[in-house]
């Protein structure tokens, strides 16, 4: 397994010692919630991603891939759950390929727990697993440390008191699975507006032992309103002192350029812009 | 002598290096277990126009990551007769330290009150800018935590935005962001307003190109620019949001508007 | 009975209100020599550089605004005083309209670097102590003895975190044109030339380079307006808009507060300085 490099470690300790600011990570403030039901397991977080006070990004996936059946809900650095969740996930899955069987939450949250041990809680993720394997349905918190919990319904991150306060007034055994839900949902609409570091919209995962649903978007409840003014520019209106003109032809010299067919227009993942 | 005024934070300016890092900081911060001040976040914004002067703030409490209040007004009528304050014709805004600021504007309420019985007439918005600086500076050795702007219409009937630092250093300007999301709204406003950064298309070539001509902006331009500013600042910045309160000083007294916004 | 229990007695809510100097501010004008209110711990000093000064700790919670090139100097016809007009809290531009030139009256100018707020309180300050002197001794003050004013007041708060760089100008008919520059240390120096702020290396760079006494007042007006560009140019604190004063015998005369930016590319464009800078692409 590859390992970190700490080259930099002292350098920046004797920095930091003499007053250097860290560099900010995005995210320590989430919302993360899990809820069991009959025949499966939910888990949901908001989207807001920050970065101090700044909104970094305001819809982020907080819901990680591990496995088909099993996934994760993550709060903390945000590079951190990142990382972990697709080491272990990528792990997992040689696992399973060499034991011929489906991989098990357990097993999972055990690699994840020991994974996190190692570095002290310095690997800040702060993670909900949840899934569906042959021995059932498995839902537990990892913390950073390394300590884990087994529970019907959890919650984690900054905006973990306002969704547990649902959990703990609404909650009762044995929920169908609409149900659970919208009780995940409402935990965590809870930590959506009581809490600061939290934001935006409601992603789900639903996992029965049949299928995993990811409803990205679930609730919205924190459309933009319309702008009241047009913010458009004259074109012309910023101020070039002097402008150069480089053709295709030319820039060709250095990086090579082919055309794309009249129709074909280049492809990727669509970005998120406001209007 | 020269080593004073190289107020350049840690890291910036020039006459900088490692080896001259102050080493004292962090022993001069622990030193002291008085910590008398918190931030309770939001933000402020003000715009002088021909005949008006708005002055507007969002209404969220935080400390932490928590909401202590979805609706504390951060925008004051200043020196009415009545409880009401129906009557005032200045507006001051605070944002900082929220005890701090309502210390401040009890203080000067108090004051322009009693200026107004010892006078029989009302402060001019010039007299009470200047005494608000006295105030402020009155706390040099242990400031009010907060940022004030100070409006309402001057001696000619023109819209005036007195803007302060904590100890009170001011200046007339035609618009002022104040508060966490002041670092977002400000440079917004500098474009808006004061259209800076903004040529005429046509006007010239390279360096002939002509400044856009700064003109004041109507009332309803201006509301409509104080709703956009506040709509952004809470799509980036978790301090600010769930209400928004402005208040507009003419010719005909001070008007005041609610306007809900993101609450998450 | 009732008077024999209220001579007693105390009524219920007595310091429930304002204390005795809160009346004091509410019913007469503020003293002439204010006092300040403290916080209540053993070195208020310490305390204050640990909550306001951003260069002892970069996480302080208050922001105080910084004034920044500041220049002054005698020569034949006077004396030239200019300024940049930017105001900086930590990184953040506080203001690009800040003016640096205080009027302490007709003919007294005062410069302001360091603290803004303190420059514009205790400069204030002086223009009362000044006409009050003209007042009590029917003439006006000496720059001397009005730069003194101030080197003894901020002398006295010594050690208490004040901060300011000033120059005092002035033309009286017993001095002809003076010029003195203090700073909230307690330094008063009298001189021909000054410059203050952390831009002051740069603008003295320009200004040493071309200043005689026997400059001409058009000369005079420009190496002012040269030295505070050259600052604006290189020093991240300075910019905005050049403030030019001319203290002349019959008081001062303002000589425009001018965005920097044409005043830049003119410089550049029709004299060929500043040949660093190019708009030109390779």
């Amino acid at each position: 397994m590859p390992g970190f490099d700490f080259s930099n470690h002292t350098r920046n300790a004797a920095l930091h010692a003499r007053g250097v600011p860290l560099p900010k990570s995005t995210s320590t403030g989430t919302t993360i919630v899990g809820c069991i039901f009959d025949g499966g397991v939910v888990i949901a977080a908001d989207t807001r991603a920050t970065s101090g006070p700044i909104v970094a990004d305001k819809n982020c996936e907080k819901l990680h891939y591990i496995a088909p059946q099993i996934w994760c809900a993550g709060a903390g650095t945000a590079a951190d759950t990142e990382f972990t969740t697709a080491l272990i996930s990528s792990q997992l899955e040689l696992h399973s390929l060499s034991t011929g069987r489906k991989p098990r939450v357990v097993t999972c949250m055990t690699m994840l727990k020991q994974h996190l041990f190692r570095y002290q809680g310095h690997i800040g993720a702060y993670l909900v697993v949840a899934g569906v394997d042959p021995t059932g349905v498995g839902l537990f918190t990892v913390h950073a440390h390394g300590s884990t919990d087994k529970l019907p319904y959890v919650t984690m991150g900054s905006g973990s008191l306002a969704a547990m306060s649902v959990f703990e007034t609404q909650w009762k055994p044995s929920l169908t699975q609409e149900e659970a839900v919208k009780l995940a949902s409402n935990a965590i609409q809870a930590g959506i507006f009581n809490d600061l570091g939290s934001g935006s919209n409601v992603d789900v995962a639903i996992i029965t032992k049949d299928k995993t649903t990811l409803k990205r978007g679930y609730v919205r409840p924190n459309q933009r309103s319309e702008k009241q003014k047009s913010y458009i520019f004259a074109r012309g209106t910023t101020a070039v002192l002097n402008e150069k003109i480089i053709r295709k032809e030319e820039i060709s010299k250095y990086v090579s350029v082919h055309d794309l067919g009249s129709e074909e227009t280049a492809s990727g993942e669509k970005m998120d812009i406001d209007a | 002598m020269a080593a004073m005024f190289s107020q350049n934070p840690l890291m910036n300016g020039p006459n900088y290096s490692f080896n001259q890092t102050p080493t004292a900081a962090a022993a001069g911060n622990k030193e002291h277990a008085f910590y008398p001040y918190t931030d309770n976040g939001g933000s402020t914004l003000a715009i002088a126009g021909e005949d008006f002067t708005i002055i507007a703030g969002d209404t969220r409490s935080t400390s932490g990551y928590n909401i202590n209040t979805r609706y504390q007004p951060k925008v004051f009528k200043i020196g009415g007769t009545t409880s009401s304050q129906d009557d005032a014709n200045i507006i001051l805004s605070v944002v900082g330290f929220a005890a701090d600021g309502e210390a401040l504007k009890e203080r000067l309420d108090a004051i322009v009150k009693m200026y107004r019985y010892q006078h029989g007439k009302p402060m001019s918005v010039k007299a009470c800018a200047q005494r608000l600086s006295t105030i402020l500076y009155g706390k040099r050795f242990f400031p009010y935590y907060v940022h004030a702007i100070l409006g309402g219409l001057d001696e000619e009937g023109k819209g005036a935005v007195y803007s302060y630092d904590p100890v009170g250093s001011y200046e007339r300007e035609q618009c002022r962001a104040g508060g966490a999301a002041a670092s977002l709204i400000m440079p917004f406003l500098d474009n808006q307003v004061n259209f800076k950064n903004q040529y005429m298309p046509g006007s010239g070539v390279g360096h002939d190109l002509q400044e856009r001509e700064r003109k004041p902006l109507p009332l309803v331009e201006v509301e409509a620019l104080v709703k956009d500013a506040f709509d952004s600042a809470v799509e980036r910045h978790i301090e600010v949001g769930d209400g928004l309160l402005m208040m507009m000083a003419t010719k005909n007294g001070i008007e005041e508007k609610y306007i809900p916004l993101k609450r998450d | 009975m009732d008077t024999l229990v209220a001579q007693y007695s105390r009524p219920m809510f007595e310091k429930e209100n304002f204390s005795d100097s809160d009346q004091m501010e509410l019913y007469t004008a503020p003293i002439l020599s204010p006092r300040f209110a403290m916080p209540p711990v053993a070195q208020p000093s310490a305390w204050l550089r640990a909550a306001t000064d951003d260069h002892a700790n970069p996480n302080c919670p208050i922001k105080i605004a910084h004034g920044t090139t500041t220049l002054a100097f005698r020569f034949q016809g006077g004396i030239i005083v200019a300024t940049d007009s930017r105001a900086t809290a930590g990184n953040w531009i506080a203001s690009q309209t800040v003016k640096k030139v205080i009027e302490i009256n007709n003919c007294l100018l005062g410069t302001m670097a360091g603290g803004a707020a303190d420059c514009q309180y205790w400069l204030a300050y002086l223009g009362m102590q000044c006409r009050l002197h003209e007042l009590r001794h029917k003439r006006r003050i000496s720059v001397a003895a009005a730069s003194k004013i101030l080197a003894n007041l901020v002398y006295s708060y010594k050690g208490m975190g004040l901060s300011m760089g000033t120059m005092c100008a002035g033309v009286t008919p017993s001095e002809g044109p003076a010029l003195y520059y203090i700073d909230s240390d307690g330094t008063r120096l009298a001189g021909n030339l000054f410059c203050v702020g952390s831009g002051q290396t740069f603008a003295y760079g320009v200004l040493d380079a071309e200043y005689k006494y026997d400059l001409s007042e058009e000369e005079a007006l420009e190496l002012g307006r040269r030295s505070i560009l050259a600052a604006t140019h290189r020093d991240a604190y300075s910019g905005g808009f050049i403030n030019l004063y001319h203290v002349k015998e019959d008081g001062w005369v303002k000589h425009g507060f001018s965005d920097t930016n044409p005043i830049f590319w003119k410089t550049k464009l029709e004299k060929g300085e500043f040949s660093n800078v190019t708009s030109e692409l390779v």
